[in-house]
């Protein structure tokens, strides 16, 4: 299993991150070293594309949890986009659905 | 020790004659790349199960997190040993029950500290290492059993197939 997660620059201080594979405890180190040097001041903007995540564990939602701070903090914006059902499922059963700005998320629920 | 979420009186069901085909086990290290060979587990026997998409992706997260929790809690990210086993429980009611048990020689764990609720409104600054998945696992599953030994801790995990009963499979 593999994450790949690559950056685009969208504009100044507006970087979008597109993470593609499964978000777990092998993998979200991956995740985390590609997203907290995007955490800095000079960026206004970060958005996670997870339109490719098919699976993503406490682990992964803990890695998100610092862009949410790093939000908070600096005042920026931390958007998640296009969450697949089985992923924001996760955060609806961590109570996190709420917390986090979420956009766009997929409705492709097979349950 | 017992940490039961809400059992549903899962344990008070009668099973009937278990089918080795009902059943996988193996030998796993706290590696964690085994996780991958964990989700792979848990798809077959949902998929034995008739669960819906939605319930294999719940079932395999708890697995999921079980696991992390003993790999990094347990055996403090040092390698160790893990005994995995799942079956498929029928019982005369016509209910059908997941089990997974988890048997780890890690030094025995205090679990009388763990947030067992399933209504425990979760914050974001709230994410403490271990405690997330732990709330996690008791939102899915229907039993949450620990259970501590002289040499390790044997850890029980059981889902009640709601969904395949309600869509009419046995």
């Amino acid at each position: 299993m593999k994450l790949d997660v690559t950056m685009e620059h969208q504009s100044a201080g507006v970087i979008n991150l597109v993470v593609v594979g499964v978000v777990n405890i092998h993998t979200s180190p991956r995740l985390r070293d590609a997203l907290k040097p995007l955490l800095t001041e000079q960026n206004k903007e970060v958005h996670i594309d997870l339109a490719g995540v098919s699976f993503m564990d406490s682990s992964g939602i803990a890695t998100l949890v610092e862009g949410l701070q790093w939000a908070r903090q600096s005042g920026g914006r931390f958007v998640l986009h296009k969450l697949q059902a089985v992923v924001l499922d996760v955060f609806m059963l961590a109570k996190l659905d709420t917390v986090f700005e979420i956009a766009q998320p997929l409705i492709e629920d097979k349950a | 020790m017992d940490c039961n979420s809400d059992s549903n009186n899962a344990r008070n069901k009668q099973p009937l004659k278990r089918n080795q085909v009902d059943q996988l086990n193996f030998q796993l290290n706290t590696q964690p790349d085994c996780v991958h060979i964990l989700r792979a587990m848990v798809e077959v026997m949902a998929a034995r199960s008739n669960l819906t998409d939605m319930e294999t992706n719940r079932v395999a997260l708890a697995v999921d997190e079980l696991f992390a929790n003993i790999t990094c809690h347990g055996y403090n990210n040092k390698p160790g040993s893990v005994t995995f086993e799942s079956h498929l429980q029928h019982n005369e009611d016509g209910l059908q029950e997941l089990h997974f048990t988890f048997r780890d020689y890690a030094p025995t764990v205090n679990i009388s500290h763990w947030n067992c609720g399933k209504s425990k409104p979760c914050h974001d600054l709230d994410i403490t290492p271990g405690g997330l998945g732990i709330r996690l696992i008791h939102s899915i599953m229907d039993v949450v059993q620990h259970e501590a030994l002289h040499d390790g801790n044997q850890w029980t995990l059981i889902y009640v197939c709601k969904h395949a009963i309600k869509r009419g499979r046995p």
